[in-house]
């Protein structure tokens, strides 16, 4: 790895408490600017960001852990660090060589001065998952080394994982979770409420439930935002299902039509594939009405000749970049987190233009509700592999009753979706 | 026509004395003690958007408080409603208030104040109290400063309580006699109410008890467009909740009039189950608890109380409630129909955890095929009429459909 060219971060969204993004002060950039890494010029040497809603943490190759904005400190021996906002989460090196890893979760306030709220002994047998080389794999938390435990802000702290699931990467949604296995099948728990899961229903999972719609399918990534679920397929195509309120789906969404913003016809290069979405005929005919909830994977069309190679969601925006380099994304933009210089909110994907000229190859990125930041390492050599799927929705109506706290009973929260079951095989 | 459109410089300079003089007095007052659900982030930003609104940069207040509701609004979007912590409901009234006051800081037109209001029924119907019920106050203050060309005029149509065109389609009364009706008692006193029909489980129609309440003859449209025409209200569109173009949205009572009252709706829309009278308390004053919720365990201030306003037609499926019931009718008819919960497995309930009190069945329109032993389920019906209560015994599965333009009152209790 070392004769990769080190890449360049760059932010763009929610910047409310001076979460490090060039523009300095100001509570919000509509347009990705270079990431200014406290104490470190140009941030060559981060390999890691994670970004919470108030504060960034950064790690380096060198191990040093700093936070920007609402929190902020330095620390080193830091192998990997997950910021949310109740909890940070390091994964720091223990005192002795071969004494294995220590996962710590601090207040983000607490500068990691004092005592962790809670720490726990990664056992060195996790060490054994590095990459050949040596390097520690960066980038897993919330899932722990080894696969066998995660992390999350919410009590239990730390869940173990049946080993069973072989664990490869886990993403936590504000109510959900989705995991990689090694085989590339998708898992998703928790709360069903938005269709966030998958399972075509809106009941909640206790415990991991396999994506029935996917197999078959091997996933490469997985992503996972408030209310809202992405995987990438081994061969470019992206799974999204969930909310859709703003359109983070790249589905017609009522809330964006009723401001007139849907279907935006001008974003670049889509016009082929965007009509058959949109206006897909059924049964009854006519155009396929809004979806506020898809509780069923949907393939999603990118740009014929397009492939997915990595997903990131905010909490109700996502983000793609394609293997030729490019970063579309789609959501809620009201920050400006969609990179497109304004605060339109996109129900369908549109390429972030900053990216176009700069001929770059991208890989990992880090998104948290409204706020993004993509890096942009050395080039990787280009790799074209199509293959077509068929698009699948589900029709299904729904209702919800919502209990408030004394056991009335009060209905809330639509759901009203048609549309017509295209039957596919994957 | 410039009238509607600017608010005068004076009226501005009023309303933003009322509103001022609303809040603490104080910057340390003008807070909430949140506990440690709430981040420190959070705690911060809304130290930071008082500090910004008493340093009279409402602009800048404005983002935070934005802020402050997009990331609150997420919170009551996590888990279940029941489960969403009271504080973050707490720091998104807050938010909503910020908002608000500082909409109307600026002398501006009449479309600030109407957005100002919106913003403070959003925290009204999501929030939940702050600093002694402040934003009901507030909205009361900004109703009173809306410009009365903000009122739409009324329709072509002439203004009557009931419905004055025929519908295309015909409503189908149904006949109540040839059914076992409800029974009906004319001011029982509280231990029969409560000897013969709360604690066997029976309904019955108290006649004689609502009869002389003041919404019963105060209700009319044009009232309720007067008194709350402006407020943003939820409303339910679709001919009933298990449709597949059932939706929920957010409207004024003026729009809800004008869209799914008068002019020849195109779609049912239902201001259904909501706390009106919480939110506009001068409604409140129309109405009365019922004597017998006193028979209750609860405290008086944990009743339940919903309007229900909606044009003929709007159906309330099959279904059943965790609390007992009255059901007071104050405008316009509903046919009603109640089952048992003896009967429960005869009416189908759906297996999902959702939605396991309501039925599968349209009761008026039954697939028998799918649900035979519906057909044989024996029910109690009636046409409930204005000034009459409907006792509706906890668990007790009931199908509502509104025959005229009507108007009702639930209480929920227990």
């Amino acid at each position: 790895m070392a004769e990769e060219r080190r890449g360049s971060w760059f932010g763009f969204g929610f910047c409310g408490f001076g979460q490090a993004l060039g523009s300095g002060r100001g509570r919000q950039v509509h347009s990705p600017e270079p990431l200014q890494t406290p104490g470190e010029g140009e941030g060559a040497d981060v390999c890691r960001v994670s970004a919470s809603w108030s504060y960034t943490a950064f790690v380096t190759r060198g191990g040093r852990l700093e936070l920007s904005g609402s929190a902020g400190c330095a620390a080193g021996g830091c192998r990997d660090a997950w910021a949310s906002e109740a909890l940070l989460v390091v994964l720091r090196a223990g005192p002795g060589r071969g004494s294995g890893t220590e996962l710590q979760a601090w207040a983000p306030g607490s500068a990691l001065s004092g005592e962790p709220l809670w720490a726990h002994t990664v056992g060195p047998e996790a060490e054994g998952e590095d990459a050949p080389g040596g390097e520690p794999q960066a980038g897993a938390l919330p899932l722990l080394p080894g696969g066998r435990a995660y992390v999350s802000p919410r009590p239990p702290f730390y869940s173990p994982l049946a080993p069973e699931l072989r664990a490869r990467r886990l993403e936590l949604g504000a109510e959900h979770a989705l995991l990689l296995d090694e085989a590339g099948q998708v898992f998703s728990w928790g709360q069903g409420r938005h269709g966030q899961l998958g399972h075509g229903t809106l009941e909640a999972e206790l415990e991991p439930r396999p994506l029935e719609a996917l197999q078959g399918v091997p996933m490469a990534e997985v992503a996972a935002g408030g209310w809202h679920s992405v995987c990438v397929s081994e061969t470019g195509d992206i799974y999204i299902w969930g909310w859709n309120e703003s359109g983070q789906l790249a589905l017609p969404s009522r809330s964006l039509a009723e401001v007139g913003k849907t279907a935006a016809g001008e974003a670049s290069g889509l016009k082929e594939d965007g009509c058959d979405v949109r206006t897909a005929e059924g049964e009854s005919g006519g155009l396929a009405p809004f979806i506020a909830i898809q509780p069923f994977p949907a393939l999603l069309d990118l740009p014929p000749g397009t492939d997915a190679v990595k997903a990131s969601c905010g909490s109700r925006h996502t983000a793609v970049v394609t293997r030729t380099g490019e970063l579309y994304t789609w959501g809620w933009g009201k920050y400006g987190q969609l990179g497109h210089k304004d605060t339109s909110s996109l129900d369908r994907p549109r390429r972030v233009e900053y990216f176009v000229d700069r001929r770059l190859q991208s890989f990992l990125f880090s998104t948290d509700q409204s706020n993004q930041k993509v890096i942009w390492p050395g080039r990787k050599k280009n790799q074209y592999i199509f293959l077509k799927g068929k698009y699948t929705h589900f029709n299904l109506f729904l209702r919800i009753y919502l209990y408030f706290k004394n056991r009335t009973c009060i209905r809330l929260s639509s759901m009203a979706d048609t549309d017509q079951i295209h039957a596919g095989e994957f | 026509m410039a009238e509607g459109d600017r608010e005068p410089l004076a009226g501005a300079g009023t309303l933003r004395e009322a509103l001022r003089a609303l809040l603490p007095p104080t910057k340390e007052e003008l807070t909430l003690q949140l506990g440690e659900r709430v981040e420190r982030s959070v705690v911060r930003l809304l130290q930071e958007a008082v500090e910004l609104f008493c340093g009279g940069r409402g602009g800048e207040c404005l983002q935070a408080s934005e802020a402050i509701l997009d990331y609150s609004w997420e919170k009551l979007n996590t888990g279940p409603w029941r489960d969403v912590h009271r504080d973050w409901r707490r720091v998104y009234a807050f938010g909503c208030l910020l908002k608000a006051v500082c909409l109307c800081e600026e002398p501006g037109d009449a479309g600030a104040v109407a957005a100002a209001l919106r913003v403070c029924d959003m925290g009204l119907l999501m929030g939940a109290a702050i600093l002694g019920d402040i934003l009901t106050k507030v909205a009361a203050v900004l109703q009173a400063h809306l410009p009365s060309g903000k009122r739409p005029a009324p329709g072509p149509a002439q203004e009557q309580p009931h419905e004055k065109k025929a519908r295309h389609d015909r409503v189908w009364i149904p006949d109540v006699r040839s059914e076992r009706t409800v029974p009906r008692l004319r001011c029982p006193s509280l231990q029969h109410f409560r000897k013969h029909f709360l604690v066997p489980g029976r309904p019955v129609i108290l006649e004689g008890v609502a009869d002389q309440w003041p919404c019963m003859k105060k209700w009319s449209l044009e009232y309720i467009q007067d008194v709350a025409g402006c407020r943003t209200v939820p409303v339910e569109v679709g001919s009933r909740y298990t449709d597949e173009e059932w939706s929920q949205t957010l409207m004024t009572v003026n729009e809800f009039i004008s869209k799914y009252i008068r002019d020849e709706p195109r779609d049912v829309g239902y201001l259904a189950q909501h706390q009106l009278f919480d939110q506009i308390p001068e409604l409140k004053r129309d109405i009365s608890i019922p004597d017998y919720c006193c028979l209750g365990d609860g405290d008086e201030e944990e009743i339940t109380i919903n309007a229900w306003f909606g044009p003929q037609g709007t159906v309330s499926p099959l279904h059943q409630d965790p609390q007992q019931n009255f059901l007071v009718q104050v405008t316009g008819r509903k046919y009603i129909r109640l089952y048992s919960p003896q009967e429960s497995e005869a009416l189908y309930p759906h297996d999902t955890h959702l939605l396991h009190n309501t039925s599968q069945v349209d009761v008026e329109n039954p697939d028998l095929e799918k649900f035979p032993k519906f057909a044989e389920a024996p029910f109690l019906s009636c046409i409930l009429s204005p000034g009459e209560i409907l006792f509706i015994p906890v668990k007790y599965w009931h199908y509502v459909r509104a025959l005229d333009l009507s108007f009702s009152v639930s209480f929920w209790w227990s």
